[in-house]
């Protein structure tokens, strides 16, 4: 009897081993002809949600270029890995599409999943991409001189939410409220520090923290109301799911102020939560409600709702389609998908153009600490489009480093 | 009784049967010969040492607990500290000690540092846990992870917080796996075998006969947390050089539950059951992941639909559970006698009111 | 004045959350020993059944958009059924087992839950607007008050009532109790087990209705995790509160809630992101101090 767990094991072993031969040999490599892109991200998990929809953004930029001849004349092939939302296996994913012969690696949106792939992609002298990581270590600091994100760093949103606010809202007390649970939450609110001092007569009148899992902040909203006056301006620096409860306990609290957020809380879909919101700002790469000024993006609106069947449910979508189109102009330019080349093809870009605005990278940085950002004015549940805001200066290196 | 052999003769058995499934795991992924098997096996090797860790203290000592993880959080942060390169910690982690800060220490020294270092810890919050028995152990057990988990998360200038650390040095591979595993068995099963060991699974059975005959709860259970801790960081650290990537979030319930459920599944009073445990189980989850990914069955790709992987594997424990409520191995050692060394408690204890009685006494 | 009236309503009410998961709890492990793991992910299931399945963005609202008077009974039956049926499948398989392995059999059968809701509606939270009316402030001595927080003390306190006269005043209540005291002693005087464990475990899933019906009224949000959190601290209110003692179970979760609000409020900026290592080391602190529970001695006398 001491045996039968061994033997059960063996047993398991044996057809495992055998499924995956199986499976091993199906992923046949691909013909020399193709180029190759390797997804190496969640389908399954809880990235799934986050991931699907850069991804088919992606993939309708390589459908595009496709059907535009292809990229050096050869056609781009996609391979795909499951990271399930696991970070072991999203390196082995990583390690599974350099296998099928990927020349770049697109890996999972945030940061914490997307790494480990990045890290093999990395040591194997490929080109990784993440979908839409807003960290600065997505790129040279946190994987190698390969490693790019398509997206804007987190601390652009928070310092444009301050400039904008300040000049067009004329905001002068800022309250701070900081959901501790990310990197991304504390990259918002560091690029409001970074912004606020340099505003004449802007003031902080407090500041304060809270959890996402948190399921009440009452404490919290009555530090807010114990001010002598209400803020101007609170900087809301949280995300799903949280920062849906912190809104609805804020407002039912009878808190007025002006709610200025990150990008994370794009989407209308959630509004159903907080009926009649108002004053309530997001910055933005490109609108998915259908008012873009750029009307390319309404055109890509509808190609997003033709491939997959629903409209782009937040901005998060859009830098998968930045990813695919800025790294195969730097392929076209290098004429060659050598991961050195294209490196420094891309490094040479300054403010390229894209549909989602200007992209910047340089030897240093391979991310945006400066952007183009729409800003989205939901009122009484109606987000639309007010306006646009670049901030003057990019947030410097160091700053976002904390040196 | 009077030509009894001693207990290392009788028993070791159970630690070579072990070695044997170990060489055979890795013999496997000599043999496949594929960078993503062999990760596979690598993630095992790791898990196989958390698991022989939490066998340690939670099998000798009969108390549930939720909290080892944390130690292996330690464990793995440690060892960053001590091996990322100092140009990248000077800014990332300023608040680092400077003769951290300013030096890189070897592979092999850090992982010791690192698992001594847990070991610190473990023998700090075992001062006070280990007095609790039963469930309120267990929850003290996860207070201690929260808190472990908390001031990870939140100690911006030390752990970075819940940024990822980057930078540590990727030097796990299949072998320094191997030897982790293999020496984490070696250990649990000296401790197992040794005086305190004895006592402690005496006091398991029967607190109240354990203390008369003389046995010290407390400090027994002391040094199998402590070994414990011990085992769960250095399991942090070959984990960390693993992935090359930290953050705190990796290592809380979800870590937590999975290892305690391969224990579980296995044989929680046994040390074959934590290995067994974690190979059948991490068996079954490949295999699953496998059809998820589609099998070939002459021109067609049959898969199973994403996400099948995660509800299959709970209920695949759900019913190896009810076949096998005391685990794969019944809480028993393998071994080429036919016996095991100590085990005859999963026959006595079956009543539902024992789950009571054991936690008021001691 | 108004500020500590303030705190005092925050806290009360973030602790009835607390007291209502922990109810849900203790009733189980009342009966059978049994730390029902799986209680976080009935809170979740029961509030998913508000929506259609779906992995779009947007929330497909199905359930939720029936009038209350029919909402509230479907949703605590959906509560009731569920806790019961994963009785009758799972947790019945496993009276013998040790206390271990029904944890990580319930923790298994939530695992089955979490993922089979994230197949269904993916991970992505969800938004829903229930009763909102309930969004408004209204005065009350003084501070303003979210009129929600208000009908959450006073629904916790109207469960605890009904539930104490259950348990008190009905035959099954008092079966109820005699297992939690002893379970072989009650069995061998005419208990019938199954009958009694059944309906511990379908009053059991109601609380869980009943928390997660709070939980996305106060959050306007559906998301997969929503109760785990509150079934951590439920789960450890259940252990500080003395093994298998309801009133226990209750006051505890008023304490922890009592104590996280206290410490967002005492603690300055800088200590605050660590305020759940305060909390969590009074926990500690207690469990030393009180191995058995607050309330283990009282439920002891009454036994004699």
């Amino acid at each position: 009897m001491s045996v039968s767990g061994e033997t059960i094991m063996r047993h398991l072993t044996k057809i495992a081993f055998g499924m995956l031969m199986a499976g091993l040999s199906l992923g046949a490599s691909a013909q020399a002809a193709d180029i190759v892109v390797g997804f190496a991200t969640a389908s399954s998990g809880f990235m799934q949600a986050y991931d699907k929809p850069a991804q088919d953004a992606a993939l309708i930029r390589i459908d595009e270029i496709n059907k535009a001849g292809g990229l050096l004349g050869r056609q781009i092939k996609v391979v795909t890995a499951d990271t399930k939302t696991d970070r072991a296996e999203g390196a082995k994913a990583g390690l599974e599409v350099i296998d099928k012969g990927a020349d770049l690696v697109i890996v999972s949106c945030d940061y914490d999943f997307g790494s480990p792939a990045a890290l093999a992609a990395e040591a194997a002298g490929k080109i990784s991409m993440f979908l839409c990581a807003e960290s600065v270590k997505a790129g040279i600091q946190g994987v190698g001189p390969h490693s790019f994100s398509a997206s804007i760093l987190a601390a652009v949103q928070g310092a444009t939410m301050v400039d904008w606010s300040y000049n067009k809202k004329n905001a002068r007390t800022y309250y701070r409220l900081l959901d501790t649970w990310t990197e991304y939450n504390k990259g918002v609110c560091d690029g409001f520090d970074w912004q606020l001092p340099k505003m004449k007569d802007a003031k902080l009148v407090g500041s304060d923290t809270f959890k996402n899992e948190d399921t009440s902040i009452a404490a919290q909203i009555t530090r807010i109301k114990s001010l002598p006056k209400p803020p101007d301006a609170i900087m809301l620096c949280s995300m799903m799911p949280g920062v849906v409860s912190a809104i609805k306990q804020i407002r039912a609290a009878g808190i007025t102020s002006m709610i200025l957020n990150g990008s994370s809380v794009d989407g209308s879909y959630w509004l159903s939560a907080t009926p009649d919101l108002s004053d309530f700002y997001v910055p933005v790469q490109g609108s998915i409600y259908g008012d873009d000024p750029n009307k390319d993006v309404t055109v890509f609106n509808a190609k997003y709702k033709a491939a997959t069947g629903g409209d782009p449910s937040s901005q998060y979508v859009y830098p998968g389609y930045v990813l695919i189109d800025v790294w195969a102009k730097a392929v076209a330019r290098a004429g060659t998908t050598d991961a050195d080349a294209v490196t420094a093809k891309l490094e040479a870009m300054k403010d390229e153009p894209t549909l989602f605005g200007p992209r910047t990278f340089t030897s240093e940085l391979h991310h945006q600490n400066k952007g183009k950002y729409l800003i989205v004015d939901v009122n009484k549940g109606k987000p639309s489009v007010v306006g646009d805001w670049t901030i003057a200066e990019p947030i410097p290196l160091s700053y976002l480093l904390k040196q | 009784m009077v030509a009894r052999k001693s207990v290392l003769a009788r028993t070791i058995s159970t630690p070579i049967i072990l070695t044997l499934i170990l060489l055979a795991v890795a013999g496997l992924s000599l043999w496949v010969n594929n960078g993503i098997f062999t990760r596979t096996i690598v993630e095992v090797f790791i898990r196989v040492m958390v698991v022989v860790g939490l066998y340690t203290f939670i099998g000798n000592s009969g108390v549930v607990s939720f909290g080892h993880i944390g130690f292996m959080c330690m464990g793995a942060y440690a060892t960053a500290w001590f091996t990322i390169p100092p140009a990248m910690k000077k800014y990332s982690l300023r608040g680092l000690p400077e003769i951290i800060s300013h030096n890189q220490l070897s592979f092999s020294l850090s992982i010791t540092l690192a698992t001594l270092f847990a070991g610190i810890f473990a023998y700090l919050f075992g001062k006070i846990l280990v007095r609790l028995s039963g469930i309120t152990g267990s929850i003290a057990t996860f207070a201690m992870l929260a808190m472990i988990n908390t001031v990870y998360s939140n100690w911006e200038t030390v752990t970075g917080a819940t940024s990822s650390i980057v930078g540590i040095p990727r030097k796990t591979d299949l072998w320094t796996g191997f030897a982790g595993a293999e020496l984490a068995v070696i250990v649990a099963y000296l401790y197992a075998i040794s005086r305190s060991g004895l006592a402690l699974r005496s006091a398991r059975d029967e607190a109240i006969a354990a203390a008369a005959s003389g046995v010290d709860i407390a400090r027994e259970r002391l040094k199998a947390f402590v070994v414990s801790g011990m085992i769960l960081g250095a399991a942090g650290a070959l984990y960390a050089h693993f992935l090359g990537v930290l953050t705190p979030d990796a290592f809380y319930l979800g870590l937590t539950f999975i290892s305690l459920s391969m224990l579980v599944v296995g044989g929680m009073n046994s040390l074959s059951g934590a290995v067994v445990g974690v190979v059948v189980l991490s068996a079954i989850i490949e295999l699953l992941r496998t059809l998820e990914k589609g099998i070939a069955i002459g021109n067609q790709t049959w898969a199973l639909p994403h996400g099948t992987q995660e509800i299959a594997i709970g209920g695949v424990m759900i019913v190896i559970l009810i076949f096998r409520p005391s685990g794969l191995t019944r809480n028993q050692e393998l071994s080429w006698s036919g016996w095991p060394f100590s085990e005859r408690s999963s026959r006595q204890k079956s009543s539902i009111k024992d789950g009571v009685s054991e936690g008021a006494s001691a | 004045m108004t500020e500590i009236i303030q705190i005092i309503i925050d806290a009360l009410s973030l602790g009835s959350l607390y007291a209502l998961g922990a109810l849900g709890i203790a009733l189980i492990f009342g009966v059978m020993r049994l730390v029902n793991f799986a209680h976080g992910d009935t809170i979740a299931f029961c509030v998913f059944a508000l929506l259609w399945p779906s992995i779009d963005a947007a929330a497909v609202v199905f359930a939720g958009h029936l009038p209350t008077v029919l909402l509230i009974p479907l949703i605590l039956l959906i509560g009731a059924g569920l806790s019961v049926l994963s009785e009758i499948i799972v947790f019945r398989r496993f009276r013998k087992a040790n206390p271990a392995t029904m944890m990580i059999a319930s923790f298994a059968l939530g695992f089955v839950i979490r993922y089979f809701l994230l197949m269904l509606y993916s991970s992505r939270p969800k938004s829903i607007n229930l009763w909102e009316s309930l969004g408004e402030s209204i005065g009350f001595l003084g501070a303003r008050v979210p009129l929600l927080q208000i009908v959450t003390v006073a629904i916790t306190l109207g469960i605890l009532g009904l539930l104490t006269l259950f348990l008190k005043r009905s035959r099954y209540g008092l079966e109820m109790r005699a297992a939690a005291e002893n379970f072989t002693m009650a069995r061998m005087l005419g208990v019938r087990a199954n009958r009694v464990i059944m309906l511990a475990f379908a009053l059991s899933g109601m609380l869980a209705a009943t928390t997660g019906l709070i939980l996305v009224t106060q959050t306007g949000t559906v998301d997969i995790q929503m109760g785990a959190s509150v079934m951590l601290i439920a789960f450890i209110a259940t252990v500080i509160g003395g093994l298998g003692s309801l009133t226990g179970a209750v006051t505890a979760g008023y304490l922890i809630g009592a104590a996280s609000v206290l410490m967002q409020v005492v603690l300055p900026l800088d200590a605050r992101p660590f305020r759940d290592a305060f909390v969590y080391g009074a926990v500690i602190v207690t469990l030393i101090w009180r191995p058995n529970g607050l309330f283990v001695a009282r439920s002891a006398k009454q036994r004699v």
